[in-house]
């Protein structure tokens, strides 16, 4: 009897670790799709960007401004984008290992780095590893970050840039291509791209003031935050997303382990039954001879 | 005339209005229809949206926004901001407690990004305060 009791234990036990999973599943579903719309949010922003340095493109150089002029890569900073939580599958080590993989191959190219973390398992992974120069990190961002998040991000990495201390930013995130597909990729923000295709449809013959060059300052550093700003909210949604399969897979097993367990206990009891029914019956044979 | 607002979180504005009152780095500028293209530089601040050409002062629209792009020429006029928060979503109270957090923030700070993010809050909220002033001296009147 003492067996089926340790079962039932175990039955409770993992019914309940069940019970949690499930509503982390709900609710990293739930903040999955709230995330997945605000991906597409800041996409007008950046076409608006994209036109107005089109149509500036026509006045001044713009391969020759300081953001957009490509520099031989001596040095650059990181931009590391991971999670404040744990429980989301294979996020944080796909993305520790692009970084892992970017930060060797620097070394045996001799390009220095420094890395910005977001997120605390990236402030912990890189505060655990030697030889690497961290220059801040960001924590607890909202799941809807705002300007001012992105622009404290933005202007540090601006800075380093045009000091010339760095030569490129790259950020390191999760990119949501769909709701089971999401990779860690590396994409460079600085030197920002440009493409000459596209058209101007603002009137080119407007004014700018205080100069085109102030107004190309401006579009261009909109245009680097829009595109990180995105990589955060690829980020997030990408996060919920594979914390809501990693949870869907831990519901299953332990349903899985819990019909096992089931079985394993009738089975037991089942068998104290028929050895007591078998004792009984012996008994009775017993007495009747 | 057309204006659109639109900040990294969406088209916060996307409508025919009278007149715009918007805060560039030269200044404060009134753009009504038939204004000259040009294309100037935002500065954080308070715009302010008149929708129709009679409407009295109590009935203008407030946003705070951040720094961004202008670009008025003759089909629309667009407003490219990092964020614009509406008037009516601006509370005195919190715009406050968040100004006194971002200064404590300030003066605790002991790197250079919590000096930036420090900033950034302390421009954000200073403008939201104005905002929010606005919104209740209109309310007064």
């Amino acid at each position: 009897m003492a067996n089926t009791q340790g079962l039932k234990q175990r039955i409770r036990s993992v019914k309940s670790t069940r019970q949690i999973t499930k509503a982390m599943q709900l609710v990293a579903a739930s903040k999955m799709r709230k995330a997945q719309e605000a991906t597409k949010a800041s996409s007008p922003y950046t076409l608006a960007a994209r036109e107005l340095l089109a149509a500036i493109s026509t006045h001044n150089s713009v391969k020759t401004h300081p953001l957009f002029a490509t520099r031989k890569v001596n040095s650059r900073l990181i931009i590391l984008i991971a999670s404040d939580k744990g429980l989301a599958g294979a996020y944080n080590s796909n993305i520790i290992k692009v970084y892992t993989n970017e930060v060797r191959s620097d070394e045996k190219a001799g390009v220095k780095n420094q890395t910005l973390t977001v997120g605390k398992k990236a402030a912990q992974f890189v505060s655990r590893v030697k030889n690497i120069n961290v220059i801040g990190s960001y924590e607890e961002l909202p799941d809807r970050p705002d300007g001012s998040e992105l622009r404290a991000i933005l202007n540090t990495a601006r800075e380093l840039f045009v000091s010339g201390d760095v030569d490129a930013v790259d950020v390191i995130y999760t990119d949501y291509v769909t709701s089971i597909t999401q990779v860690a990729k590396v994409q460079r923000v600085l030197p920002a791209g440009f493409e000459d295709d596209d058209e101007p449809t603002a009137v080119s013959d407007a004014t700018y003031e205080p100069s085109t060059e102030e107004v190309l300052n401006g579009i261009a550093y909109r245009l680097v935050g829009a595109q990180l700003f995105q990589a955060l909210l690829d980020s997030r949604a990408s996060e919920y997303s594979m914390r809501m399969i990693a949870m869907k897979n831990a519901t299953d097993n332990a349903s899985d382990l819990i019909d096992d367990l089931s079985l394993a206990m009738n089975k037991a009891r089942q068998g104290a039954i028929t050895q007591e029914l078998a004792e009984i019956s012996a008994g009775a044979e017993a007495l009747n001879e | 005339m057309h204006l659109q607002l639109i900040t990294l979180t969406g088209v916060s504005i996307d409508k025919d209005v009278y007149e715009l009152m918007a805060p560039t780095t030269a200044g404060d500028i009134a753009v009504f229809p038939g204004h000259e293209p040009l294309v100037t530089m935002a500065a954080p601040g308070v715009l302010a949206v008149r929708t129709e050409k009679g409407d009295k002062d109590e009935k203008l629209e407030y946003f705070a926004i951040s720094g961004g792009i202008i670009e008025i020429n003759p089909k629309y006029v667009r407003v490219l901001v990092d964020e614009a928060d509406a008037g009516a979503d601006i509370t005195e109270a919190d715009s406050k407690a968040a100004l006194d957090r971002a200064m404590k923030l300030r003066d605790n700070a002991t790197s250079q990004v919590d000096i930036e993010k420090a900033m950034q809050l302390i421009t954000q909220s200073q403008v939201r305060l104005r905002v929010a002033d606005l919104q209740r001296h209109r309310r007064q009147r």
